[in-house]
């Protein structure tokens, strides 16, 4: 049980290596002008949380699993450091609703889904 | 490869931390989630201060290491939402939209800072840093 923290920080660092290839993928499809690989990663990220602690309070998961894949491999996926980044680089390009659908659009998105996963999660 | 496993090692660090914080700040479903808030606000700061510092020499492995994996994995963003949703279960509508509202300004916020304060005009001397 002493490992455990270890356990959740690896999963941490599988879910950060997971969004470097998506980002990757994604961009190589979609020009980077706009940052919508992070859009995707975080709105699905909530989404996976959401489900994951709506398993949990179903009693459908066991709470080392639920920190393990929520605080862990997804906690590690999802990233708000480099969104607040681009967020402040569209700014500074003066692209005005770029920043906003970055900002608020994400945000408000995400949140529906994370309550959408919550409510899918703890039905089942 | 070298970026992978730059990443894979910094988002192991990172995730640490982050649970070391959540473990001295923990919180109810129905209170604010300080934690979280202060993960994202100063990992915010640091990623501006670094990218204005070391971004134009630094490697891309190391670039990965610290931003896509240490600082990237440090911050969470599904936690802040499954929080916020967490708040509203609670009735607590208001204080849901603004800890989300209080998290993207300050963290804009910061890294504006952060990029600031980590940019020279003069020259750096290494043997006072």
């Amino acid at each position: 049980m002493t490992l455990f923290p270890l356990l959740v920080a690896a999963a941490g660092g599988i879910g950060a290596a997971l969004r470097l290839a998506l980002n990757g993928v994604i961009h190589r499809r979609v020009r980077p002008e706009y940052p919508i690989a992070m859009t995707i990663i975080n709105v699905s990220g909530s989404f996976a949380l959401g489900f994951l602690t709506g398993l949990l309070e179903g009693r459908m998961l066991p709470q080392p699993w639920a920190i393990a894949l929520g605080a862990g491999l997804v906690g590690g996926f999802t990233a708000f450091s480099t969104t607040s980044f681009h967020t402040l680089r569209l700014v500074q390009e003066k692209r005005w609703w770029a920043a906003v659908a970055n900002s608020f659009g994400m945000l408000a998105l995400a949140v529906i889904v994370a309550g959408l996963g919550l409510w899918l999660g703890w039905m089942l | 490869m070298s970026q992978l496993f730059a990443v894979l090692v910094g988002g192991i660090l990172g995730t640490g931390i982050r649970l070391g914080v959540d473990t001295l700040l923990p919180h109810g479903a129905d209170d604010l989630p300080l934690g979280t808030l202060i993960i994202n606000v100063l990992g915010s700061f640091l990623l501006g201060l670094i990218v204005a510092r070391f971004w134009s020499a630094a490697p891309l492995w190391l670039k990965a290491g610290l931003g896509t994996g240490l600082l990237g994995s440090f911050t969470t963003f599904s936690a802040l939402m499954v929080s916020a949703v967490a708040l509203t279960g609670s009735g607590l509508w208001l204080l849901a939209a603004v800890y989300l509202v209080l998290s993207l300004v300050l963290g804009f916020g910061a890294a504006a800072i952060g990029l600031r304060v980590g940019r020279v005009s003069t020259p750096i001397d290494w043997v006072d840093e």
